[in-house]
């Protein structure tokens, strides 16, 4: 079945019931499958079709979620673009999708629309519209849904594709996990963009349930969102472990009792420190799980924590198999890992993306890159990446893409970013040697990334060094680098001295 | 405190605490300071902190808006106004 077919089945049921709500307002479901249609109609007159793409760049809204459903049952898939994103990012996207039309606010139009192609249309999607028939185009399962862009190795951003059935049986699966009812209040806090928003919006689709979308410009003040999770009476909250420990230490999370309402804690992208866990577990008696998954396969293995958990001394586990997934560690060698032993963990089923978009099709299994322990129960517990990639605050980010970006800038002769710190204090750090003659200032950089990379990816250090530090090798001292980042070596030791 | 100094003591913390001593010296009261991610969230924990401990100054919940903390003009009018209302101990 379709993922759209969840709002429409809801608007059926209940169609004066809270689907969504966010800062500026709020749609019921009839609301928003007459929000739907009437975009749709709208998109299909600019020439969308099936299998076609449709970038979504706005900021999160319950019209923005209107939009991302007229895409689907116009049986094209929707490509979220964070709001925050900068031009240049998005029209790089619409050109490596091919999009058939940018949907976006008003305000943003002049902006964008000089950079697209000249087959590429804009949509506002703040437009008044008259009410449109019902427009539904039939499926199949393995017509693209949604493309989520990621940090790339390579220095460009790679989309990864989404089928209505790759999303269906996550949802379907933590639907039936989390068995929500219809009062239920989910909270969204994660970007459209960011996979972790496909449980928020279309689980609570499901279950008739109400979404709460968290605007970004919160994300700097966790006092206030404390108070969203309390005004907003939230029962499920799912979100990556760094934006809880970041209400905890900075936003007073732990200086009220926790909201009665709240029944369910979620978390994914990065391990939970076990302290801060064990923090959380004293404040609030909500049943809490750790969801794994990188975006190509969805969520895939899942654990519930329990009191046993709380007593290690290390993250709690990312558990066994979920949505209908198999999963195992291949040893470095060849073979399936035993109890006790390590291996690269390896996905295969429903879940699993078919492809990055424009690239070859990913046949068989996913090898997700991550390093796991095999434990008696047969669980997994999380070690560590087997590449470069690393995660901050639960994005993945490539450091060769940020390091490309930096390296662009007219005035920069090299460049080197690094990632320190652990968990929520994970940190990135940008290091830039100016070309000689050139003056570089740390703002000017800051503004060049903004320009450039989404706002997770923009460094949360810059530091100017002349020249960058080198190895005996003549590379790049990373270890230096990430020496004087930590703040262990405050001075760079420069070649030779 | 006036305007007239508060200005600096903000700009030279942010300078010194987000922005490695801002050797360019580019920092003004106008740089946009959430736009370009000075201000993340742990970085305005750090900035609320300072005012309290340093400026004796509680900026109430509903004054935390991107509005008020966009560049430093905006911060420094925003603790200047609240200064004005005497703060406990002060």
């Amino acid at each position: 079945m379709s993922l759209h077919q969840l709002v429409i089945d809801a608007a059926a049921r209940r169609p004066d019931a809270l689907a969504a709500s966010g800062p500026a307002g709020s749609l019921t479901y009839g609301e928003l499958d007459a929000a739907a249609d009437a975009i749709a109609a709208t998109l299909g007159r600019q020439g969308v079709r099936r299998g076609d793409r449709v970038v979504v760049w706005a900021a999160k809204s319950p019209e923005t979620v209107a939009a991302m459903q007229a895409v689907l049952r116009l049986g094209a898939a929707y490509v979220p673009v964070d709001g925050g994103s900068p031009v240049a990012r998005v029209a790089a996207i619409a050109r490596d999708c091919a999009a058939r039309v940018v949907v976006t606010d008003r305000a943003r139009i002049p902006r964008i629309s000089g950079e697209l192609g000249p087959d590429v249309r804009c949509e506002e999607l703040d437009a008044p519209r008259d009410p449109a028939p019902a427009v539904h185009v039939a499926t199949a399962p393995d017509d693209l849904a949604y493309i989520l862009y990621t940090s790339g190795s390579t220095g460009a951003p790679k989309g990864v594709c989404l089928t209505h059935e790759n999303a269906r049986a996550f949802v379907d699966w933590a639907h039936d996990l989390l068995m929500p009812g219809e009062d239920d209040r989910f909270a969204n806090h994660a970007p459209f963009a960011f996979d972790l928003s496909v449980l928020d919006l279309y689980v609570a689709f499901r279950a008739g349930a109400s979404v709460h979308l968290i605007p970004p410009e919160l994300s700097f003040a966790p006092a206030r969102l404390v108070e969203f999770l309390h005004a907003e009476r939230i029962s499920i909250w799912y979100s990556v472990p760094s934006a809880l420990a970041v209400m905890m230490r900075y936003g007073g999370l732990l200086d009220r009792p926790a909201p009665q309402t709240l029944h369910t804690v979620l978390f994914a992208g990065e391990p939970f420190p076990i302290a801060g866990l064990r923090d959380l577990a004293g404040w609030t008696g909500a049943r809490m799980m750790n969801l794994y998954g990188p975006t190509e396969t969805n969520v895939c293995t899942f654990h519930e924590v329990t009191k046993v958990d709380l007593e290690r001394d290390r993250p709690v586990p990312i558990g066994i198999a979920a949505s209908g997934d198999r999963v195992w560690a291949l040893r470095d060698g060849g073979g399936i890992a035993a109890s006790g032993e390590v291996g690269e963990l390896v996905v295969d089923g429903p879940t699993v993306m078919p492809g990055y978009w424009g690239h070859p099709p990913q046949r068989g299994p996913y090898h997700t890159g991550d390093l796991v322990r095999v434990l008696p129960d047969g669980a997994f517990d999380y070690l560590g990446r087997r590449d470069q990639m690393v995660k901050i605050r639960g994005h993945r980010v490539e450091l060769g893409e940020v390091e490309a970006i930096l390296e662009n800038h007219v005035d920069v002769a090299e460049a080197a970013a690094v990632a320190v710190g652990e968990g929520a204090d994970t940190r990135l750090v940008a290091f830039v040697a100016p070309r000689s003659g050139r003056d570089l200032g740390v703002l000017a950089v800051r503004r060049h990334l903004v320009a450039h990379l989404p706002r997770y990816m923009v460094a949360d250090e810059v530091r100017i060094v002349s020249p960058l530090p080198r190895n005996g090798n003549g590379k790049i001292d990373r270890l230096a680098l990430k020496a004087c980042a930590d703040g262990v070596e405050r001075t760079v030791h420069e070649p030779g001295s | 405190m006036p305007l007239e100094e508060v200005t600096p003591r903000i700009r030279t913390f942010i300078s010194e605490s987000f922005l490695d001593g801002d050797p360019g010296g580019e920092l003004t009261e106008s740089t946009p300071l959430l736009e370009w991610e000075v201000l993340n969230s742990m970085n305005s924990a750090l900035l609320l902190n300072f005012l309290r401990e340093e400026l004796r100054v509680d900026v109430p919940l509903s004054s935390i808006t991107a509005a008020n903390f966009r560049d430093i003009a905006a911060i420094s009018k925003l603790v200047s106004s609240l200064m004005t209302v005497p703060a406990e101990g002060v």
